[in-house]
């Protein structure tokens, strides 16, 4: 194949696109870093586009090698990653209260951040390998074992966000890979089950401020017992039924009752391994104004900053939330905040239409991919960035929960630029590749 | 299946399902879009509003209060003397703590460094909020402060002016003093821009006119960010607008010489001008000094408020008494007018007469004898008031002359809390008591006693109005506003007529003749001996509920009786109480009063002149002088 030919396959639209969202990011982390006097008092500016180029140069290497060839080590990538956050967990430097980096003086990584490429490349070639039998019971809970011992490494640092974006990468990459419906709807209704029920006490505590019987019943350990053995004991007659009737609603009755046991099971776990400053996120979320001083604040004032934007944003370097420094984080996990704030909903729309832009490519992409393990990886990046874009403008508006998410390619941080751009960079290797035979 | 094994096309997926992951991203971002929409357009005002109240803070640029002068309009009687207050930023502290701070700030102005740690907050919060440890911080000590600044940083200060009165006594009752806004009170005024830690008048002018007094505060809005550092950009600024100063038609020379005349006894004096309605001096005993309020002891407010002589109370507009013989003036007014009675048919005072089953008693016992009507006002006899009044006039002409001559209503002198006394008719027994009118009741009104009650400065307006035929004045305190920067009169008050009557002229010149025979022939010609005017009065010795042996005593006047220039005439009334010990004090303090007031002299250089004279009564008057020189 000849040079020139490749080059005229190169996805020009999503490099362009990529492109455009991270020199965005460089000008409002400089913004970040004005002052209340508009005098800059940060260079992280600089070092992003330190990052940036590069993110770049790792985006063309990432194009140029066939990401086939992952598929063969990418157990070992897979090993490797496992046991760099079993090393994390225990030699790790804490960052904003996880032990989550690791790192020798002033330069660091996050091992978390990069093992989601991991993780991806590793389920792809589970999936390409068991691309006929993907819809049994018995390789989908296989892939929900792949995916959760990283998972849980994460959780247990712990950080929350990273590790629940592990979730929607299987979410798609399984769908995509025609993984049963029924399945992907069990994993969602237990997942979201168990968040809910994590939170019930502190909701009871601080929202509702009153005790609630059946929220002592499902949270504590001397009624709760009796529940999950209620619980499981339905489960055992049911598939006794099951087994000699027949009958679907027994499958039924097992499928939401295990649901939910599971659910009230991993409550447990949930609670043991979240701080409470993170349970408190999750309150916060439902009613910031719980504590609007303390823990409510970063949501009030990144509402506020981005409702104060208006319709054309109050000018770039013009926001007072930000350069007063009511917003916090506001270079990493505020950043769509102060974007918002000076660029406005005009701005907002920019930013989300190059977004949907990049990912609907990336779609395509997936489309014309030539092989299997092409699709199951490019597919997991696409839901790796989507709930990365999702979760953090949504933090920022007030949608969603903070946690400590960056948001791809505008955040400043080389950890999450280089995850996005490697994952940028395979998709375009995909793209490459989609005529060989 | 499914998945990978893909579509037509030859794709690797089911592009059903990439359909449905596309649709899913896109409706996603919609529903961002939307929540975004709601903020960013639909709601973009409130939150822009709540993004500017987070960072803005103003401070409040004080404006200076009006000072209060009396006629002279050269030294003031309320004044604001510089004060500040001390302020320390804890975050700005360096070198040293906070505590270690404190000590030596409570060294310097001589206040418990406890008192002042209290003032600390505990919390660490807002660090960078200066907090407010002491008020009323002297200049000098400001000074000292601001010559050692390196030595206390994160401390700042700022100005918090202090109201001073220059001249205290009976003339606080006129000023009153000012004080801090209470939730009641900020509850009516909230909307005429009054807030919770607003100052205003309490009491006397400080309050009747502390619109006009307190100015309009500006402000200074910063702008402050997170941790409520002060940002440099430009302040935008509000001045204030000071508030104006307040000329007083009191005569400071003649308040305190009424002062003195009527010396330590529970009473008031009025001395105004009738021909306008100014009044240049009203004294109540006893009274307080608003500067020494905060000091622990005898003066503290609150140990004033709960003293039983009520000092609070201004005797002259807010106590009503029975205003005894001086009522006379109004039946003779009555009599002459009506010409119900010819004045010179004479009544025989007997000392005692009889009313239904009762008998009463004139004030002379063996009785006066066989009197006419300027005879019966002299002397001011019972006998010869009660009958005309019960047989001649009757309670309803009676009341109605009282009327005529402003007694039952308020003057409308510009002080607040002044009450209207009470005259007594038929239908006012009836619906108050449930009882018919009785003629011991008609007796009772026609000496002055009973249901009949005044306050002093009603009496005296009567007299005002006798001085002038028939015009009464509305009695004033406020002379001129006057702008305090350019010295412009901004506001002038113009005498104002209260009130006319239908009495005939002849009548107000009879009366006054019969006035000034009440000092030259009558009650009170022992008293009256100054030599700087000729006075015209009627005396008035009242009986008070649960005292036998003291006497309310009035003495209501006006001089000189004769002038070709009616402004140079003066109204005094005095009225001391009958718990007093009965000295019939009120004739002598007008004749005090009189003396100075046209002599043109202290009370002491009257005190002294009179005992050269050897006036009986100033025998025994001690002087400071006397007992400075003795010592």
């Amino acid at each position: 194949m000849a040079t020139n030919r490749d080059v005229l396959k190169f996805d020009i639209i999503l490099f362009i696109t990529t492109i455009a969202l991270m020199v965005i990011g460089i000008f409002f982390i400089y913004s970040s870093g004005v002052n209340s006097a508009g005098i800059s008092v940060s260079n992280e500016w600089i070092k992003q586009i330190i990052w940036v180029i590069s993110s770049i140069v790792i985006i063309i290497l990432f194009t140029i090698y066939d990401y086939a060839k992952f598929k063969l080590i990418s157990f070992y990538i897979y090993i490797v990653m496992v046991l760099l956050l079993i090393f994390t967990l225990i030699f790790g430097n804490y960052v904003n209260g996880a032990r989550s980096w690791l790192g020798i003086g002033p330069f660091g990584i996050q091992p978390g951040e990069f093992s989601k490429i991991a993780l991806i490349l590793y389920l792809g070639s589970f999936l390409d390998d068991n691309y006929k039998t993907i819809f049994t019971l018995k390789k989908f809970i296989q892939a929900i074992v792949i995916i959760a011992i990283p998972m849980l490494l994460i959780l247990v640092q712990p950080d929350f966000g990273s590790a629940i974006v592990n979730v929607p990468i299987f979410l798609v990459m399984m769908f995509l890979a025609g993984a049963r419906i029924k399945h992907l709807i069990y994993l969602i209704i237990t997942g979201s089950l168990i968040i809910y029920l994590t939170a019930l006490p502190a909701w009871s505590e601080y929202i509702a401020r009153e005790e609630v019987l059946i929220i002592n019943v499902l949270t504590q350990w001397a009624t709760l017992k009796y529940v999950i053995a209620a619980l499981i004991l339905i489960i055992l007659l049911s598939a006794a039924g099951l087994r000699f009737f027949k009958a679907s609603y027994y499958y039924w009755i097992i499928y939401f009752t295990s649901s939910f046991t599971l659910a009230l099971v991993g409550s447990i776990g949930g609670r043991l391994v979240l701080k409470g400053y993170q349970i408190m996120r999750l309150i916060i979320f439902i009613d910031p104004q719980v504590d609007p001083q303390g823990a409510g604040w970063n949501m009030i004032q990144s509402i506020t900053a981005v409702g104060a934007g208006g319709i054309w944003g109050r000018g770039y370097l013009q926001g007072t939330q930000s350069h007063l420094q009511y917003l916090p984080q506001q270079n990493s996990d505020f950043i769509f905040s102060i974007f918002s704030e000076e660029a406005g909903f005009v701005g907002a729309i920019i930013v989300f239409a190059l977004y949907i832009l990049l990912l609907v490519r990336s779609l395509i992409v997936v489309d014309r991919a030539n092989d299997r393990y092409g699709v199951a990886v490019g597919s997991g990046i696409i839901g790796m960035i989507f709930f990365h874009v999702i979760i953090n403008t949504g933090m920022a508006i007030g949608i969603m929960p903070i946690t400590g998410i960056p948001l791809f390619f505008l955040s400043y941080g080389g950890s999450s630029l280089w995850t996005a751009s490697i994952g940028i960079g395979i998709l375009l290797s995909i793209y490459q590749r989609r005529y060989r035979n | 299946m499914k998945g990978f094994l893909g579509s037509s096309s030859g794709s690797n997926v089911s592009r059903s399902r990439l359909i449905i992951v596309g649709a899913v991203f896109v409706f996603t971002f919609f529903i961002y879009l939307t929540h975004l929409f709601s903020l960013q357009v639909v709601n973009a005002v409130l939150y822009q509003k709540k993004a500017r109240d987070v960072s803005e803070r103003s401070d409040i640029i004080p404006a200076q209060r009006g000072k209060i002068y009396d006629r002279n309009y050269d030294n003031p009687l309320a004044m604001n003397i510089d004060s500040f207050a001390i302020l320390v930023t804890p975050a700005e502290v360096q070198d040293r703590s906070i505590d270690e701070l404190v000590d030596k700030i409570s060294s310097i102005i001589n206040i418990s460094a406890d008192e002042l740690k209290r003032k600390i907050p505990r919390s660490t919060a807002n660090k960078y909020q200066a907090v407010e440890l002491v008020s009323g911080v002297s200049f000098e000590n400001i000074a000292y402060i601001a010559e050692h600044i390196d030595e206390f940083s994160g401390v700042s200060w700022s100005s918090k002016p202090l109201r001073y009165y220059n001249m205290t006594g009976s003339i606080s009752h006129i000023i009153g003093y000012i004080g801090g806004i209470t939730s009641s009170e900020l509850q009516v005024l909230y909307n005429q821009g009054y807030a919770y830690d607003s100052v205003l008048g309490k009491r006397g002018i400080e309050k009747q006119y502390d619109m006009i007094l307190r100015g309009t505060n500006g402000r200074r809005i910063k702008t402050v960010d997170v941790k409520g550092r002060d940002i440099d950009r430009e302040d935008l600024i509000e001045p204030p607008q000071n508030g104006m100063n307040i000329r007083l038609t009191i005569d400071r020379n003649i308040q305190e010489l009424a002062e003195k005349a009527l010396g330590p006894r529970k009473g008031s004096v009025v001395v105004l001008q009738p021909s306008t309605g100014e009044i240049v001096a009203m004294v109540s005993y006893p009274n307080f000094n608003p500067n020494l309020f905060s000091i622990p002891g005898p003066t503290n407010f609150g140990v004033l408020s709960l003293d039983p002589d009520f000092p609070f109370l201004n005797r002259a507009i807010q106590s009503q008494y029975a205003p005894a013989s001086t009522f006379k003036l109004v039946l003779t007014t009555a009599l002459l007018d009506t010409e119900a009675f010819d004045p010179e048919r004479t009544i025989t005072c007997t000392g005692e007469l009889e009313i239904g089953n009762r008998i009463t008693h004139c004030h002379k016992l063996s009785g006066h004898g066989p009197v006419n009507l300027q005879e019966a006002l002299e002397q001011s006899c019972n006998i010869y008031f009660g009958t005309v009044g019960m047989e001649y006039l009757g309670i309803d002409v009676i009341s109605q002359y009282a009327r005529y001559l402003g007694l039952s209503s308020v003057t409308g002198i510009d002080l607040p809390g002044e009450v209207a006394g009470n005259i007594p008719t038929k239908a006012w027994k009836e619906s108050v008591y449930n009882n018919t009118w009785q003629k011991g009741d008609t007796y009772n009104a026609s000496i002055g006693q009973g249901f009949v009650t005044s306050t002093p400065l009603q009496v005296a307006t009567e007299i005002a109005m006798i001085v002038n035929d028939g015009i009464a004045y509305r009695p004033h305190i406020l002379k001129e506003v006057i702008d305090p920067i350019s010295g412009e009169v901004h506001e002038r008050i113009e005498k104002e007529i209260l009130r006319t009557s239908p009495i005939k002229y002849e009548t107000f010149q009879t009366l006054k003749e019969y006035m000034r025979s009440v000092v030259t022939d009558g009650t009170s010609n022992v008293v009256i001996l100054n030599t700087q005017v000729d006075v015209a009065a009627k005396t008035g010795t009242g009986q008070a509920w649960g005292l036998n042996e003291n006497w309310h005593s009035w003495f209501a006047s006006f001089g000189p009786y004769e002038t070709d220039n009616p402004d140079e005439r003066y109204v005094v009334l005095t009225m001391v109480e009958a718990s007093n010990e009965w000295e019939w004090w009120a004739p002598k303090a007008a004749d005090i009063i009189y003396e100075g007031l046209f002599g043109n002299k202290t009370y002491e250089e009257v005190i002294r002149d009179f005992k050269k004279r050897r006036v009986w009564y100033a025998w025994d008057i001690p002087l400071e002088e006397d007992t400075d020189g003795n010592e």
